[in-house]
């Protein structure tokens, strides 16, 4: 999750931060809206107050003006705008002048004397021009903002005799405008925060089962089926529930196949236990019946001589078939690890077994030093594809062998130059006590093929008849260095 | 003092708001017809309960109820002595030389304040202005009081003539507030930068209003005048003008007539003739009529 790609960012992070954004944005612009309409109809108002108290001031001073009388303009100037009349209104300023904008009154006295015209300069002459020309009641505004002016003229005895001007401060304005947006602002915060927390708890609730089910569907893929909590309805349960439903029938599945796996195991044991008797019972079936004719014949000369070899080479053959079996046994229940000298461990024991035959042996161990495997059961294998190999070649021949790792898995290939395999006999030849020889136990290629498999590989055979056939090993190993745990 | 008995403030604000009337009636306590008594600027005219008091102390004196009656002007006063619609008036010494002159008034007793039976004008300005004297207001606004007021308008004018200078045209503008206590506002507000008021007001506000004090400075003060008086309407009956006059000269000795001449910062009445006015009179002589010095009431 990188800081600086928020496509990077969990969901739990981006969903609370959208959330926050959103609301802080509405409420932001709802509110300065309000606020902008606010200030505008404040400052309608306060131009309003401007003029009625212009208005007020005029109406006070016609008849007072009309006899030249200036004190009570004065009083009723300072009365009008008097804090005591409003107390949230801020009166800058208020003077009443003649049509010649000479002071009649002024409230700031001192410094606009009466008798003497307005002394103005800048805006303060354009303000002053458009108030002596006004006919009717008049809002001015500040160039600088800072106050509005009502202008209502004096009007006595059907004359226009002068002008009365209130300015009222925008102060009270800003200050209401600057509430506001201080209100606005801690709303925004608030909403923003509260926003937050929803997405927060969106999260809490759509987040965190999303991550669940990701994990779920991991542990899925390793082949462990696991079902998630479902809480409430929405889309998320709805997943939920699908993919509850999809473990469970990954995991019936997975059972059905280890019933099935176990059936079959039985159902090989039973076509063992089948053809162990069978085998076994031909031999004693012959040796059964040169006893019996012994037993009947006890002074016929030569019968004895006759009869023992016949029965040895039975309990031979019932001797290499119990063997053959308790060696399968052995190393199927072995685990003891082992590197790649073990192979050539192998190679001295096949050396020692062609001696004397016209065999020429290519060996080719090319495993990495650190490859590790099940010492017994890979030895027994490879011994047992050997021993057929050299079976195959009873003329002599060649056999070649290479061991090598390819990307974590262990490829043995043996290659014989012998009779081969029939092309209708090549699916069968690891079929137990199938075998072409008359000495075979026909167990041997089948004891491969199942310590192989015990290992989680495969075995595959290629054959011609009559120029040799080639097996090929492929066992996978086990860690990340190829090397097997078990 | 009964609340019923208080004259409602707001009442006065429209007195010097428009030109209207504000008689107001107390309710009747003692009986008969009531005692009329007009009080003008030369009396400090915003103090009310003071006058709730006095009036009771009258009314304890007469036995018939007193009504204090006010006008703006001197002008209004003067007009409701000629038309018998009062019995007696506080009024200016200018008004007074007026009213005798024309046989409207007799004499009943005159306040005595700081141990006279007189009074000055003070010429005052604002604590910050740096005038001096009267000459340094030429060119400036002046209040002045009422034209019928002696310390107001009358002395300071003749003050100018006896300078050798036109009183129309020694100040830029000049208006009328009609009250000493408005005058000495407009000063202290530098709505004018000059007024000419009576020394008993100026005196009683400095005491009882200090920030008025403060702000306002006496630069100036005329030569004594006979303050003014209480007089009488011609024609009224003889003993309630004696009643008065007795009443009036009993304050100091009663309690609540003593409390009353504290409150108003006076020592007694004395009896005064009509020549302790001339003073007054020559300084009318002398001021000079003018043209636009109307009352409201006139127009």
């Amino acid at each position: 999750m990188s800081p600086w790609r928020p496509s990077s960012w969990s969901l739990a992070v981006k969903l609370p931060l959208i959330v926050c954004l959103v609301v802080a944005g509405v409420a932001g612009v709802t509110g300065f809206t309000v606020i902008q309409k606010e200030r505008i109809e404040l400052r309608q108002a306060l131009a309003e107050k401007a003029v009625l108290l212009s208005q007020w001031i005029a109406a006070a001073s016609a008849e007072p003006m009309m006899r030249n009388d200036v004190w009570p303009i004065w009083r009723s100037l300072r009365q009008v705008t008097s804090k005591e009349v409003d107390e949230g209104r801020d009166v800058l300023t208020a003077m009443v002048l003649d049509t010649e904008g000479v002071v009649m009154a002024h409230l700031q006295p001192g410094l606009n004397p009466i008798g003497l015209p307005l002394h103005t300069d800048g805006d303060e002459t354009r303000l002053l021009e458009r108030a002596l020309r006004s006919e009717t009641t008049l809002v001015l505004e500040d160039p600088a903002g800072g106050f509005v002016e009502g202008v209502a003229p004096v009007v006595g005895g059907g004359k226009r005799l002068g002008v009365a001007r209130v300015r009222l401060s925008t102060r009270v304005l800003a200050q209401a405008v600057g509430e506001a947006t201080g209100l606005v602002l801690l709303a925004t915060f608030g909403l923003a925060l509260i926003g937050s927390l929803a997405g927060i708890y969106a999260s809490l609730r759509a987040v965190r089962p999303l991550g669940r089910l990701a994990d779920a569907m991991s542990s899925l893929a390793r082949g462990e089926p696991v079902a998630v909590p479902v809480r409430g309805a929405d889309e998320i349960a709805h997943l939920s529930v699908t993919f509850n439903a999809m473990a469970a029938e990954v995991a019936e599945k997975q059972r059905l196949e280890r019933e099935l796996a176990q059936a079959e195991k039985t159902a090989a044991l039973g076509r063992i236990a089948a053809g162990v008797a069978h085998e076994v019972n031909n031999p004693l079936a012959g040796i059964l019946n040169c006893l019996s004719t012994l037993r009947d014949h006890p002074k016929e000369p030569g019968l004895l001589e006759r009869y023992l070899p016949v029965i040895e080479r039975g309990l031979l053959r019932i001797r290499a078939i119990v063997q053959d079996l308790l060696v399968e046994q052995r190393a199927e229940h072995a685990s003891e690890p082992c590197g790649p000298e073990c192979l050539d461990e192998v190679r001295d024991l096949i050396a020692a077994e062609i001696e004397g035959k016209s065999i020429a042996l290519d060996w080719r161990n090319e495993l990495p030093p650190d490859t590790m495997f099940n010492r017994q059961r890979l030895q027994q294998a490879l011994l047992n594809l050997l021993r057929n190999a050299v079976q195959a070649m009873p003329a002599g021949g060649r056999l070649s062998v290479s061991a090598r790792r390819e990307d974590g898995v262990l490829v043995i290939v043996v290659e014989d130059t012998g009779v081969g395999i029939a092309p209708e006999d090549v699916g069968r030849v690891f079929d137990p006590f199938f075998t072409s020889r008359k000495t075979g136990t026909g167990l041997g290629l089948w004891i491969t093929w199942r310590l192989v498999q015990s290992l989680g590989g495969t075995i595959e055979v290629a054959s011609r008849l009559g120029e040799g056939s080639r097996f090929t090993l492929s066992i996978p190993l086990g860690g990340p260095d190829g090397s097997i745990a078990d | 003092m009964g609340e019923a008995r208080r004259i409602d403030r707001r009442a006065f604000l429209t007195t010097s708001a428009g030109a209207a009337v504000a008689a107001v009636a107390w309710p009747a306590r003692a009986a008969g017809a009531p005692v009329r008594i007009a009080l003008t600027a030369a009396a400090v005219r915003d103090e009310l309960p003071l006058y709730d008091r006095w009036a009771a102390y009258l009314e304890r004196h007469f036995g018939r109820p007193v009504h204090f009656v006010q006008r703006k002007t001197y002008h209004d006063v003067l007009e409701l002595l000629r038309t018998g619609d009062l019995d007696f008036a506080w009024v200016c010494s200018y008004s007074f030389t007026q009213a005798w002159d024309a046989g409207l008034v007799d004499l009943i007793a005159a306040p005595v304040y700081r141990g006279s039976p007189t009074y000055r004008s003070y010429l005052i300005v604002h604590n910050d202005d740096a005038a001096q004297r009267l000459d340094d207001l030429a060119g400036r606004s002046f209040a002045f009081t009422d034209p019928d007021s002696a310390t107001g308008y009358i002395i300071p004018r003749a003050m100018l003539r006896a300078g050798g200078r036109d009183p129309d045209r020694f100040f830029r503008r000049t208006f009328f507030t009609w009250d000493h206590g408005q005058a000495i506002e407009a000063v202290a507000e530098r709505v004018a930068d000059g007024a000419a008021v009576d020394s008993y007001v100026w005196d009683y506000l400095a005491a009882k209003r200090p920030q008025i004090g403060r702000l306002t400075r006496k630069i100036g003060q005329s030569e004594a005048f006979g303050f003014p008086p209480m007089v009488a309407r011609r024609g009224i009956d003889a003993a309630l003008a004696e009643r008065f006059r007795t009443a009036l000269a009993a304050m100091p000795r009663e309690a609540d007539g003593r409390r009353v001449l504290d409150e108003m910062m006076l020592d007694g009445y004395v009896e005064v003739g009509s020549a302790h006015y001339d003073g007054v009179r020559a300084a009318a002589a002398s001021a000079g009529a003018r043209a636009d010095a109307q009352p409201p009431s006139a127009l």
